[in-house]
């Protein structure tokens, strides 16, 4: 029996299928099977709200993940994530209470749709980039609020659109429990993609377009195509996630869509990491919860200094821009990187040296 | 790997979570009845949303010192949404799920008509300050109750009170101020069918942000068609704005503002620009110090050292929706759930709020309270009410 606490010291690669492996090693393999098998006993073991917490951070994983792809890994920054979302939520909400398609068939083409409205957004990309392509996107958000706000024969205004949960059969979505599992098999789909499309040709053209575009141009890759599939690809999940997330509240309406969540969402991948998979649904997960724990936390200091209540809602709003300044001067890669750190130190601990 | 990270993080959050619930449970052995409050204190209508929350505080801190409703303690269980439906529906689910409430007093427009769904189907009674036509249809939100006259009621009141004191000639022309907002659009559709069959001319609509300091332009557009009086349907902020501006450009429209756009808060911020403006107010002001019902208020505030004069027609308003509610409760007997307490509150039969509003009723098949108002005009600084309570 090997010892548990010892790290191994090298790998040694056999076959091209171990090669090609997203998890090299055995041990790690097993231990991602456990964390995977944790996630799907949570439910049972976990109250209801703290599920309906989790499936919110998830759907909204699966939108960061979307958007990394995009900002992280593509160098294209976008503003509009928010407007995205709304595409993806309306064109699902419509497509099942107006036109009577199933959620199952809404859900795909509210992406591809999401994917078509990101690449026309795109197109300007080939000759802005940086602050100028932050402007673009930025108009993107309004002109798609703009839209839903004012077409209320199609979008119902500013009231919204109800929707109902996804049925399978006789089988409704209705409970958190059924819903947290519909998130998290999109959030593995989504994960598992995107890790494997920074793997594929084009991934890797994505990322040589993020490093040096002019380079990668040399190199032989049309960068208007790869950017629009980048466009594409990341608004499809952001079209999926707002899918999802309309399905889940039941209602829809341009509230949900703002310029706010557009920087919440830069901020989730912000601070869970550019360019990682993980980072991202580490940022959905944090910026999700972050809020509540200070609301908690706050009403906490709140029963023994009951004067000071309101006092504590202004904090809540200071720590929250706090901590958001604080990561990234300290730590711009975000939580991915804190936990590569923390990995690295045990590695070669205690002979760091 | 990286999975471990994620679970490690999970878990160092939800301990924190849990940590910070850990207070609110605290029974210790007598009855209690748990209340939802979603409101709004740093957002975009906390001008408002502020007093009002107070208000509603105050009323469970008051019915508690008199020995609470059938032996049990009210507990209200607050939270601040900012005024972003995504947090109320978060806040929502904690306090359905987690704290298992039985009633909530809620806020917004917005938020309330995206929770209408869930309220419907967890049985949670739902009073908010928002007073919305669309909360109305018992077959869409039979858990909705309104505390006061819808917005649509108070826009109508108001075109027929202009109809019937209009002295020009030809019929009053009318324009309509309000926010892009399901708070602020929620009158516009009725107000102008409304207009159309009574005889007012609407003749222009113009939008101001909710947190607009510049309202120069849309009423500029708005003055090109010259009309006698123009509805507003803002908070206190959007609506100081547009007093300020209209003075400075020196436009002669009489300016009335529904519920949310009247109150003591406006003069303080509007200052002489609010001369003249008429109020649409569903429930009592503070100084009118010789209602029945103020004498519960005062008696409150004077047990934490406070005065009438420190608080406004929006901290009213809140006390009164809380006071509704938990007559329901009183009503819903000692099996307190959700459903008891909608029973509850379909039996209220013209409730005398001691003149702190009209007096409300609510039937199985009409969730609507009220639908009267009294106008107030400012004079010398001060709300003046000059009507009885009135509806069309």
């Amino acid at each position: 029996m090997k010892n548990p606490f010892v790290m191994g010291c090298g790998e040694f690669r056999i076959s091209y299928r171990q090669d090609m492996a997203i998890y090299k090693i055995p041990r790690v393999r097993s231990r991602v099977i456990i964390i995977l098998t944790l996630f799907l006993i949570y439910p049972i073991l976990a109250s209801p709200y703290y599920i309906s917490l989790a499936t919110i951070a998830g759907i909204a994983a699966i939108g960061a993940i979307g958007l990394n792809i995009l900002t992280g890994f593509t160098g294209q920054i976008s503003i509009g994530v928010g407007a995205f979302l709304g595409v993806g939520g309306y064109t699902s909400a419509i497509l099942t209470t107006k036109l009577g398609f199933p959620f199952w068939v809404a859900l795909p083409i509210s992406g591809i749709i999401t994917a078509g409205v990101g690449a026309l957004f795109g197109i300007p990309s080939l000759r802005l980039k940086g602050l100028y392509l932050a402007m673009a996107t930025l108009a993107a958000q309004v002109i798609i609020i703009f839209i839903i706000n004012r077409w209320d024969s199609l979008t119902g205004g500013t009231a919204g659109l109800v929707v109902q949960r996804p049925t399978i059969g006789n089988f409704s979505f209705d409970s958190e429990i059924s819903y947290y599992y519909l998130m998290f098999v999109f959030l593995f789909i989504t994960t598992l993609f995107t890790m494997n499309l920074f793997r594929s040709r084009v991934g890797r053209a994505l990322v040589a377009v993020r490093d040096r575009d002019l380079a990668a141009e040399v190199m032989g890759i049309d960068l208007f195509k790869y950017k629009i599939i980048a466009f594409a690809v990341s608004s499809f999940f952001v079209g999926i996630s707002g899918s999802l997330m309309g399905h889940y509240t039941l209602v829809i309406s341009p509230e949900y869509y703002g310029i706010g969540i557009s920087i919440e969402y830069l901020a989730m991948i912000l601070i869970g990491g550019l360019g990682s998979v993980m980072g991202s649904i580490y940022g959905a997960v944090f910026i999700t919860l972050l809020p509540v724990i200070l609301r908690e936390l706050m009403n906490l200091l709140g029963a023994f200094f009951p004067d000071l209540t309101a006092v504590f809602a202004g904090f809540r709003e200071i720590i929250f821009g706090a901590i958001i300044i604080l990561f990234l001067v300290y730590e711009p890669e975000g939580i991915a990187k804190m936990w590569r750190n923390l990995k690295d130190y045990f590695k070669i601990w205690p002979f760091s040296y | 790997m990286a999975k471990w990270s994620l679970l490690g993080l999970l878990t160092l959050l939800f301990v924190g979570l849990l940590a910070g619930c850990g207070s609110s449970s605290t029974s210790g052995g007598e009855k209690v009845v748990k209340i939802g409050g979603i409101f709004d204190i740093t957002g975009a209508t906390a001008d408002v949303g502020k007093p009002y929350a107070e208000g509603a505080k105050a009323y469970v801190e008051y019915i508690n010192s008199k020995g609470g409703i059938n032996g049990a303690k009210i507990q209200l269980i607050d939270i601040d949404y900012a005024y972003k439906p995504p947090q109320a529906v978060e806040a929502y689910k904690k306090l359905v799920q987690q704290d298992k409430v039985v009633a909530i007093l809620g806020w917004g427009t917005g938020d309330t008509e995206a929770l209408k769904e869930s309220i419907a189907k967890d049985k949670i009674p739902y009073i908010s300050g928002s007073y919305s036509e669309n909360l109305t249809d018992i077959a869409k939100a039979p858990y909705n109750f309104l505390g006061a006259a819808t917005y649509s009621d108070q826009a109508r009141s108001a075109l027929k009170w202009i109809k019937d004191n209009w002295k020009g000639s030809g019929n009053p022309k009318v324009a309509l101020i309000y926010n892009d907002t399901p708070f602020g659009k929620s009158p516009v559709e009725d107000a102008k069918a409304f207009a159309k069959d009574i005889g007012v001319d609407i003749v222009d609509e113009e939008v101001v942000d909710l947190k607009a300091l510049d309202a120069t332009s849309q009423l500029l557009n708005m003055d090109k068609a010259k009309p006698d009086y123009a509805i507003i349907q803002e908070t206190w902020g959007a609506t100081a704005t547009i007093l300020k501006d209209a003075k400075k450009l020196g436009i002669k429209t009489k300016f009335i503002g529904l519920n949310w756009a009247a109150g003591e808060g406006l003069i303080t911020l509007a200052g002489d620009a609010a001369e003249g403006f008429i109020g649409v107010i569903p429930h009592a002001f503070v100084h009118e110090t010789d209602l029945p019902g103020m004498k519960a208020i005062e008696e409150y505030l004077s047990s934490k050292g406070q005065k009438l004069a420190d608080k406004n027609q929006k901290f009213v308003q809140g006390w009164v929706s809380a006071q509704i509610m938990l007559e329901g409760v009183r009503n819903a007997g000692d099996k307190v759930t959700g459903e008891t307490v909608r029973q509850g509150l379909e039996k209220l039969n013209n409730l005398d709020l001691g003149g702190l509003a009209a007096p409300v009723t609510y039937t199985p098949d009409n969730h609507r309270g009220t639908n009267k108002i009294r106008l107030a005009e400012v004079k010398n600084g001060r709300f003046e009410i000059f009507t009885d309570y009135i509806g069309y």
